[in-house]
């Protein structure tokens, strides 16, 4: 058995690692509510933008570049992940999804006759970068910085970037995996397709920024939108400048608004997968600290016996 | 009429109003009770609101839509 002395130092180590790891939950847990909160405070607008657009599209016109789908001869894969780790399983559960998808999607890809895709990546977070420099993958660019709380001004540059090469048919098509938030105890990643824009996608990515349980649940009832222009009631609008033009602006803005809510979503995810790694480190802190604490009297009491069996005997013999 | 006006980060102004007035790419509108049912772009400038109180409300924006629909209706999406 070890001395006291060096379990009591254990023991003093391991209630600090407690201590911190306790801290650590605690600030997650906070940043998770509030980044919740800002998802939410954008649906409004999101829901707006969207009846927007299926007032817009149902005019028979021609639709713009974004929406247009094309032989697919590039990929653009966007990995969404956190800049820092201590997330349990955050990172890695995106990253094995993402594996998945790549060893599934060459058989399907067989099927319809297509030939190899080129494949590009877009590293989002520090940590998806680092795994797709190991895996040596194409990086095109990398984004840091979108942790904690995105704002629009952070998402910009990125969205522009992908419709800008999408546009030069840089790649005609782009996959994002990231992660959803179910609820404060479960994450999923997720695999979505992002352009060409599809109203359904959209639709799906705006439906799901609310949790399917928890505080904010309840708020799932509130919308209802429904994606049936009336016709008759169309022809009568005016649009200026042109029909055209505002839909392809309408268009850019849906992927941009598209776009952020998925990396708000990616922040609730990271904020409450930290807060249960933190969670479950304290838990076991304590467990270790409570085992620690158990040796140390167990081998101070031997010790105490020890000395006084010497006394004793010591005593006897001078008796 | 009704206003709605929403900024991805928070809902701006929604209620009764008297009067709008923006910048638009063609040109800055400003748009009354029965307003004709209207789509267009907005661009940089300030939206003004006059509601029903005659209080003034300003909203500075970089870009946006406007939507106004039959039934006296009036929705803005806008970016700051």
């Amino acid at each position: 058995m070890d001395s006291p002395q060096n379990i009591k130092k254990r023991v003093k180590s391991v209630n600090n690692i407690n201590k911190i790891t306790k801290a650590m939950e605690m600030v997650a847990a906070t940043k998770m509510r509030k980044s919740q909160e800002i998802a939410l405070a954008s649906r409004p607008y999101a829901f707006a933008a969207l009846d927007f657009l299926a007032t817009v599209s149902s005019l028979d016109q021609k639709l713009p570049e974004l929406f247009e789908v094309r032989e697919v001869k590039k990929v653009l894969f966007v990995l969404v992940s956190s800049d820092k780790g201590l997330a349990g399983a955050f990172n890695s559960s995106v990253f094995r999804k993402f594996e998945k998808h790549e060893k599934e999607y060459p058989a399907s890809a067989k099927g319809s006759g297509a030939a190899r895709e080129e494949k590009f990546y877009i590293a989002v977070g520090e940590k998806s970068c680092n795994y797709l420099e190991k895996k040596g993958l194409n990086i095109v660019q990398k984004f840091n910085a979108v942790g904690d709380y995105t704002t629009p001004e952070q998402v910009h540059p990125i969205t522009d970037f992908i419709v800008k090469g999408f546009i030069e048919k840089k790649w005609d098509r782009v996959i994002v995996v990231s992660t959803h938030f179910r609820s404060a105890l479960k994450q999923e990643p997720h695999v979505r397709r992002i352009l060409p824009i599809d109203f359904d996608h959209i639709k799906e990515t705006v439906q799901q920024i609310i949790p399917e349980r928890g505080k904010f649940a309840e708020l799932i009832k509130e919308h209802q939108i429904t994606f049936v222009p009336d016709r008759m009631r169309l022809k009568q609008f005016l649009i200026e400048p042109s029909s055209e033009k505002v839909l392809q602006q309408l268009g850019e803005h849906l992927f941009f608004i598209q776009f952020y809510h998925l990396i708000l979503e990616a922040n609730a995810s990271e904020h409450s997968a930290r807060r249960m790694a933190m969670k479950t480190a304290s838990d076991n802190a304590s467990d270790l600290g409570e085992k620690l604490n158990l040796q140390y009297n167990k081998s101070r009491q031997s010790k105490i016996t020890t000395e006084i069996s010497e006394i004793s005997a010591g005593a006897e013999a001078l008796n | 009429m009704e206003i709605s006006v929403y900024s991805l980060k928070n809902v701006l102004f929604q209620g009764e109003a008297s009067l709008l007035n923006c910048k638009t790419v063609t040109g800055e509108i400003t748009i009354l009770d029965n307003h004709d049912s209207l789509i267009t772009v907005l661009s940089a400038g300030v939206i003004k609101i006059v509601d029903e109180n005659k209080k003034d409300n300003y909203f500075p924006v970089k870009s946006g839509f406007l939507e106004v629909k039959p039934g006296n209706e009036v929705r803005c999406i806008v970016e700051q």
